[in-house]
This record gives structure tokens, sequence and C-alpha cells, in this order.
């Protein structure tokens, strides 16, 4: 969800990218995002109704979240914010308890297993101060009375580029390779309050697992389970091996029965439908024609000749 | 001077104190006037309590917790008929044997009754070598009597195991269902002395199953633990070890609905480009499959072929193998979500459960690319499923030389997309906590189980729909319970008719999905709890019912109150001031007649 996106806004002069650094050099904004809900329709309302699921039946597919209740969900929110509260568009607050609610509602219908809550605003930890629902981590930038700065200022577009926490964290990133099997315990000690200017406060007495032992792929660069397919069922090669002097496959046997088939209903559209036999024969006739230029030749001419003789008969 | 003061004041006594007395009687004038003016304010408020009045339909909340506390006490069991043939023993006493397969089927289920296990009706029938029985019904009135000498010792052993099950099917196929379906277990003891001491159990596609070995009359120890283990392990479970309800492998969305998207991806089409010819294996292969799984899911069934998806995990070249190969740790990573545009369904909606089933066909830069387990095997299928998400499996081209002027366009061969289907199926069943391969294996034996075109066999799809008709009936009383908590809690929530409705039809889909599964309707009861658990899930995610837009009673009042409190104040305040005037001058007024008496 993005409320400004700052990509496609009119007054970027990079168009289409978002970089992390004045350097220009990774941009953020590839080829491959998505963004789901931008500008106006980045509210509240829209937020929490992704969050809980409760959709007009007409929301497509692809502004849902789609989780069950084995799914690992990264929520990750920036912005102003303060005391309890983030701001949204300049109009509107999310509260905390609107929060917590929904979260609440989310585990009663088991939409996921373990949630991650990130915040990069000012007084980021008042946010998740009333979440009660278990297996939920959350970590801010910022404690009560803190602000959270921007990293630095990118005097080409004229802009902050990125913020200090988020900074950091991409920074962690970009550090690791995909077998890297850095816990998340790793990911909170790299935040420096000194760098940051700020203290990132993470809470985890909802979250049973030791965040030694969580390996940040459980929440990022989406990672899936897997298990392995040992065999086939092998419905159709038993079939196969034993019927010996029946040596076509099932496909080309049911081919078989699937040309009987169209050819009965050919049968019995003929006793029930004439016209669609004709219209049968026809094309057949048609394909049967080697050379279909000359026809087409042929019979405009034959028209011209026919719209002559009738506009002579009809002087 | 007495009398001038007397003739100055008439009509007053001395004693007159104009503070507590007064002379003429006081008037209601005003007094009619104020409480006039509150008493058109009082009536007015009826019409703004009904104007400020939200909708809300009644929910039947004591039901729902009913139903929630029934479906937590009392787990649900289906009414299972098993029953024992033995063939070719020398007569032994069935009772005997019965009540030792029975401890042999409690001692496996520990005695607990989870939900969608059997309540079972266990039957034994002997029949000696000269074809005569003895056997012990558990009830008496039964259409699936067997009858004596129908199963011929000489059937087993010699044909394939597909025309024995066909026959076998011939003689238990007279079953007509009355509380539950029958699954019955042949042992069949050969005489045959030159035969060795292997015993085979084979479980067909339908209900039956039958073990085959010689000499079998010394071992009935042996005999009876291995029946109780098919009754047990395969028939009332399925050959599925885990034993709690796990939503994990239950990939049916909550409208009842799934959607089989098949994808066939061409890493680099500048390489070589695959097409398949799909219909033909949805109209012959997959169309068995998704009918026999109506009862617990509506299927149906999309395809696509996609071009330029590289993958996101990295392979190695192997000179041994001479291929590239990609390990199981590589595996979570093998699913390019960036560039893999799979879910892109116009038909399915937002609640149905898509299951993406991947042909990945690798670049000419990693062909062929093999998947190597921990072990140092080679996988047989090159596949791989993730739960609830979908299955991928990697398809060689048979010929990895690249042409190198023009990209080839080919179409993979029915043999080689049969192969395929098959290995989708193994994928299919895994997803629904099957496994892939045909054969359950314990600490007793080896059993066969002989693959059924559908997918499923016939006793697989009872497991299914009994696990499903569980999970479904939980769900359902979960949802509509967390609807009743979530709508109590908000007071001030417009409830629409349309939840309300659907909150009944749920229970009474519910209801009768429970006396169906007493009755031992196991497909009947999975539709009907699917549909139970659709229907609630419809209330529970009833865009209307969002907490942020309805207000608590405070904000009611805080918004009405500056309209009506001080003027309705001054109203009151006036109707009560002018009460007591009135009252004050009454009382001054009933004074002076007492004094006016007594003078």
């Amino acid at each position: 969800m993005l409320a400004d996106d700052m990509a496609c806004n009119a007054r970027n002069e990079y168009p289409a990218q978002v970089f992390n650094n004045e350097n220009h050099k990774l941009n953020l904004y590839g080829d491959n995002v998505e963004v789901d809900y931008r500008g106006y329709e980045v509210t509240v309302e829209n937020f929490l109704r992704v969050l809980t699921g409760r959709h007009e039946n007409a929301v497509p597919r692809s502004k849902r979240l789609l989780s069950d209740e084995g799914s690992h969900i990264l929520l990750y929110m920036t912005g102003h914010g303060g005391d309890e509260f983030l701001k949204f568009q300049d109009a509107e607050e999310l509260q905390s308890h609107d929060l917590a609610d929904a979260v609440k509602q989310m585990k009663e219908k088991r939409r996921f297993k373990e949630l991650m809550i990130m915040v990069d605003t000012c007084q980021a930890a008042t946010l998740f101060n009333q979440l009660q629902s278990p297996g939920v981590l959350a970590i801010g930038s910022s404690l009560k009375g803190e602000n959270s700065y921007s990293h630095h200022l990118d005097s080409d577009i004229g802009v902050s580029v990125v913020d200090r926490f988020t900074y950091y964290t991409l920074a962690f990133f970009e550090r690791l390779n995909i077998y890297d099997n850095a816990s998340l315990n790793s990911l909170f000690r790299s935040y420096d309050p000194r760098l940051l200017m700020s203290t990132a406060y993470y809470r985890t007495d909802l979250y049973q697992p030791h965040l030694v032992e969580v390996p940040v792929t459980n929440f990022f660069g989406s990672v899936m389970e897997t298990i392995h397919t040992n065999s086939a069922y092998k419905a159709f090669s038993s079939k196969i091996s034993n019927s010996k002097s029946n040596p076509e496959m099932p496909l080309n046997q049911l081919s078989e029965h699937d040309a009987n088939i169209p050819n009965d209903e050919l049968k019995n559209e003929k006793q029930k439908c004439p016209y669609s036999q004709m219209r049968a024969d026809l094309h057949k006739k048609l394909e049967k024609l080697e050379n279909v230029d000359t026809v087409v030749n042929l019979s405009i001419a034959v028209m011209v000749v026919v719209v002559m003789v009738s506009s002579s008969l009809l002087r | 001077m007495e009398e001038t003061s007397d003739r100055l004041n008439p009509g007053i006594t001395p004693e007159f104190d104009p503070k507590t007395m007064r002379s003429t009687k006081p008037g209601l004038k005003r007094l009619f006037i104020t409480t006039s003016v509150l008493f058109s304010f009082l009536l007015g408020v009826p019409f703004l309590w009904k104007s400020v009045e939200i909708y809300r339909s009644p929910l039947p909340f004591h039901d729902i917790d009913s139903l929630s506390d029934q479906i937590e006490s009392t787990p649900l069991r289906f009414p299972c008929n098993f029953h024992a043939v033995f063939v070719g023993f020398p007569s032994t006493d069935p009772d005997n044997l019965r009540s030792q397969i029975q401890d042999g089927i409690n001692q496996l289920t520990h005695q607990n009754s989870q939900c969608g296990s059997c309540n079972f009706s266990l039957s034994v029938t002997v029949q000696n070598r000269d074809d005569q029985c003895s056997e012990t019904l558990a009830h008496s009135s039964t259409t699936c009597s067997y009858r004596c000498g129908v199963i011929k010792r000489n059937v087993f052993g010699v044909g394939v195991d597909d025309t024995v099950d066909e026959s076998l099917n011939d003689v238990f196929s007279g079953c007509s269902e009355e509380s539950g379906k029958v699954y019955s277990v042949v042992v069949v003891n050969k005489e045959n002395a030159n035969g060795g001491d292997e015993v085979k159990a084979v479980v067909g596609k339908r209900r039956h199953a039958w073990i085959v070995g010689n000499g079998l009359e010394e071992r009935y120890g042996d005999m009876v633990a291995r029946v109780s283990e098919i009754f047990v392990k395969v028939f009332m479970t399925g050959g599925r070890d885990e034993d709690s309800i796990q939503g994990e492998f239950m990939p049916v969305g909550s409208d009842g609905r799934i959607v089989l998207s098949f994808s066939l991806l061409n890493s680099n089409p500048r390489d070589w480009v695959y097409d398949w010819d799909f219909q033909r294996i949805d109209e012959a292969l997959l169309a068995p499959v998704t009918k026999a799984l109506a009862p617990i899911a509506n299927i149906s069934v999309e395809s696509q072929v996609l071009y330029h998806t590289p993958k996101s995990s990295f392979s190695s070249w192997d000179k041994k193998l001479q291929s590239y190969i990609f390990r199981t740790s590589d595996l979570p990573f093998f699913v390019n979500s960036n560039e893999w545009h799979l879910d892109t369904s116009a038909g399915a909606s937002g609640r149905s459960k898509i299951l993406q089933f991947v042909v990945y066909i690798p670049s000419g830069k990693e062909c062929p690319l093999l998947l190597q387990l921990p072990n140092g095997e080679i996988s047989k299928t090159n596949g791989f499923i993730s739960p609830m998400w979908g299955g991928v499996i990697v398809w060689n081209p048979g010929n990895c030389d690249k042409d190198s002027e023009s990209p080839s366009r080919n179409t993979i061969s029915p043999q080689d997309l049969e192969q395929i289907v098959e290995i989708f199926l193994g994928q299919f069943r895994q997803l629904f906590g099957f496994k892939s391969e045909a054969i359950y294996t314990s600490g007793l034996g080896t059993y066969k189980i002989l693959p059924s075109e559908r997918g499923f066999t016939e006793w697989e799809l009872d497991v299914l729909s009994r696990k499903h008709t569980c999970f479904n009936l939980h769900s359902c009383s979960t949802t509509l319970g967390s609807l009743s908590r979530l709508v109590r809690s908000l007071p001030r929530m417009i409830i629409k008719d349309e939840i309300g409705e659907q909150v009944k039809y749920s229970l009474k889909a519910a209801k009768l999905a429970q006396s169906n599964a007493s009755l031992g309707g196991y497909s009947s009861s999975a539709s009907s709890s699917r549909e139970a658990r659709s229907l609630a899930e419809n209330a529970f995610f009833h865009p209307s019912i969002m907490s942020v837009s309805y207000f608590s009673y405070e904000h009611c009042f805080a918004v009405y109150s500056p309209f009506f409190l001080p003027v309705a104040g001054h109203v009151v305040l006036a109707a009560l001031r002018e009460w007591r005037r009135y009252k004050q001058e009454k009382a001054k007024y009933l004074t002076w007649l007492t004094r006016k008496k007594t003078a």
C-alpha cells in the first residue's frame, strides 16, 4: 500500500525508480514490484479490510491477503506517527487498539501462524502496545518520546531518500546471500542506537520461539515450505503393464473413444438438425479444396456480375 | 385607630402575611404552559430513539453456543462395518477370532475416540477347506451376508492383482449401505507345499483387501494382527500418519471450491518452446479425479503456458551424472514469485483455494536439471510440493541440444504427458495428506495398494470425507462462535438480514451433516458440512462487519447531546420551577383559607 507512490510522482526526476542511497546504485522499485493499493485507496478502512479479509465480493484476488493458518506474514509500516497512532494520508489515523483488534480477529480466524510487524515512525513502539494475540513479533524504530530520523538527503531528487531504521535493515539484508542462515536475533542486534539516533525496541512476549533459532527467511524472502514427492501415482502405467494385448496408452484409447463419440453426436445431430450437418459438409468440402484463392476470386467475380445484372434490371 | 385601620383594609386580617398567604387561588396557566412544552419534548423522545436505532438482525446465539459445545464435547464418530473372511482354514471358532481381532483393533486405536474415527461393528466368517462356513455376525439383519463358497482359493496368486480385485468386487458389491460402508479383509490360506513362506497383502481399489499365504493356520496371532492393522491403519485412517485434524492438508477453500491451475513454464523460450495438449488430459485423465472428489470440494481446472520464467535458485554441474543438480536445500527458493505470474485466475473468487501445479522446463544452460536428495540419490519424480500452495515438476526435454538457429517449437508427447499427470496425481494426493506412492509399510510388513485411475481409491475417499466433515464442522462452529462474540461486543453495529439468514442456514446444514454422519453417509455428510462451513464463512466475512465504521454508545450520546441537552435542561428546569412555585402558592392559599376559617 503506497499512499504516495513516489516512483510515479510527476516531480520525480528518475521516473519509476526509488533509490535507497544518494549514489543511486540500488533501485528498490524494480521491474517486478507490484503495488496493490496506491493513492486514495490507502485508507485505514482498506488496511483493516485487508488484514481481516472482509472485502466486497468484487475485490480481485491480487488485492486480498490470501493467507491461511500456516502462513507467516510480514507487516511493515512507515510514515508519520506518534503516541499510539500512525498517520494515514494526512487525514486519518490508525490507532493502536484498532490494529490490535484486527490482529485479534485474524488470529481467531486463523489467518496466520506467525506475524511480524515492523514500524518505522516516530514513537513507533507505542503502536503495538495493545497487542495481545499469540504468535506476533513486533519491532519499532523508536520508543515513546523519541523521534525517528531520516538517513540522508538526496539533493539531486530533493527529498530525504530513506529513513535510518529502514536503511540499516536494508543494509543487513544486502550483506546476506541465499545460503546464509542468519537469525532474527542477529537482525535485531544489528541496530545500533547511536547510528539510528533512536532506540529500536522489539517485543517478543507474544512470540514463543527463541529469536536465535528463527531464521530471517521465516518472514523475509518469500521462502516456501517444501516436501519432496517420492514417487508418481502409477494409475495408468499399471494398466499398460497388465494388458499386453492392448499396448495403446489410455490417452490414445480414449482418443479413439473421443473420436467415436463426436461421430455419434454428429449422427444424432443429423437427425436433429440438418442445417449444421449441411454446414459441416460445406466445411469439409472447403477444406478439401487446394487452391482457395481461385475460389475466392471466382466468387468475387460472380458477385460483381450479379450486382451489375440486378442493377441493370432495376433501372 | 383600630377602626381606621380596619376601614382602610377591609378584608385583611391583622395576621395576613403576604409571604406566607395569598387570597386568590393560584393560576394554572404558567404551569400548564411549561408542562405542555415539557410534555411535547417527552413525546418526541420515542421518535428520536427510533431514528437512532440501528437494525440488528437477531442471531440465534443460543443455538450457536450449543453447537460449539456439542462439537467440542462429543467428537463425531462414523459407523463402519468390518468384515473378516478366513478362507481355507480348518474349522475354528469364529467367535474366538472375532474377539481377538476386536482386541487388536482396540489396542491400535488406544480407545481414543477422535473426530472422524469409526464406531465399528465387526463380523467374522470362516470358510474351511470343504467350503463350509461358520460365522459370527455383528447384527442379525444384514443384506451383506457372505454366500459361502463364493471365494475360491485358486483365484488368488494366479491372476494379477487387478483381476483378483475385480472378482472380489463382484463378491462384496452386493452390500447396500444401511449404516456405514462395509470394509472386508479376506485371509486366504493356500496349501501349496511348494510355495514359499511369504505372505502377500494387497489392498484393493474398492473397500476390500486380501492376504494370501501358505501355512497360515499356524500363525493365527500374526494374521489377527495384520487384519487389525488393515482395519485400523489402512481403512480407518487411510495410511496417513498424523492423527489430528491438521489444517495444513485440507486445501479446500472456504467457499468449498478448489481451482487447479496448471502452468507450463518455458524458462527460456529462446532455447526451445514447449506446448501441451491440455484439453485432452483434462477430459481423459483429470475429469474422473474431479468427479470423485465432488462431495469434498467443487473442483475446476485451468491451464496456461508462460514464457520467460527463470527460477531463482541455483544449480551446479555434476560431471559424474552429466547433468545439472539442485538439492533439497534449494527447494524453498525454487519458486520465483517475482517472475512467475501464476495466480492470474479470472474464474476463482476471493475465497476459493487455488492450487498451482507447475511444469518447469529448464533453459538450455541448465539442461538436464535433476534433483538430488540428501542421501545422494536422484529423485525419481523431479518434483516437490508446498502444502496449501501446490506442486512443481521439473521436466527435462528429451534432447538437450539446442538448435542454434531458431528455437524449436515442440509439443509434449502423450506418453510424457501421462507420466507428468501421474506425478501430478502423486502430488495431489500429498496435498491431501496421503502418500504419493501406493504402498503402506508397517512393522508387520508391507501392504501393496492398488492405484485407481481416479487418483483415490474408494476407501481413501471415505477417509477424506470423514476427515473433511470433522474439519468443516469444527471450522464452522468456531467461525460462528467468533461471529457471535464479535456481534455481542459491538452493540451498535448493524447486522444485515443476509448475515442472519446465512447463520441460520449454516446451523441447519451443520445439523444435517451431524445426522448424516450418524447414519453413515460419508459423502453426504461431507457435502453438507462443506456447505455449513461456507455459509458460516460468508456470514463472518461479510464486508459490512467492520468495527471502524460503527461507534459506541458514548459517541452517539456525544453527537446528540449538544443539540438537545441545553434546551431540554432549560425546559425541565422551568417546569420544575413552575411546579415548585405552584405548590408554594397553593400552600399559601391554603394557610389563608384555614386562617380565615379560624378567624
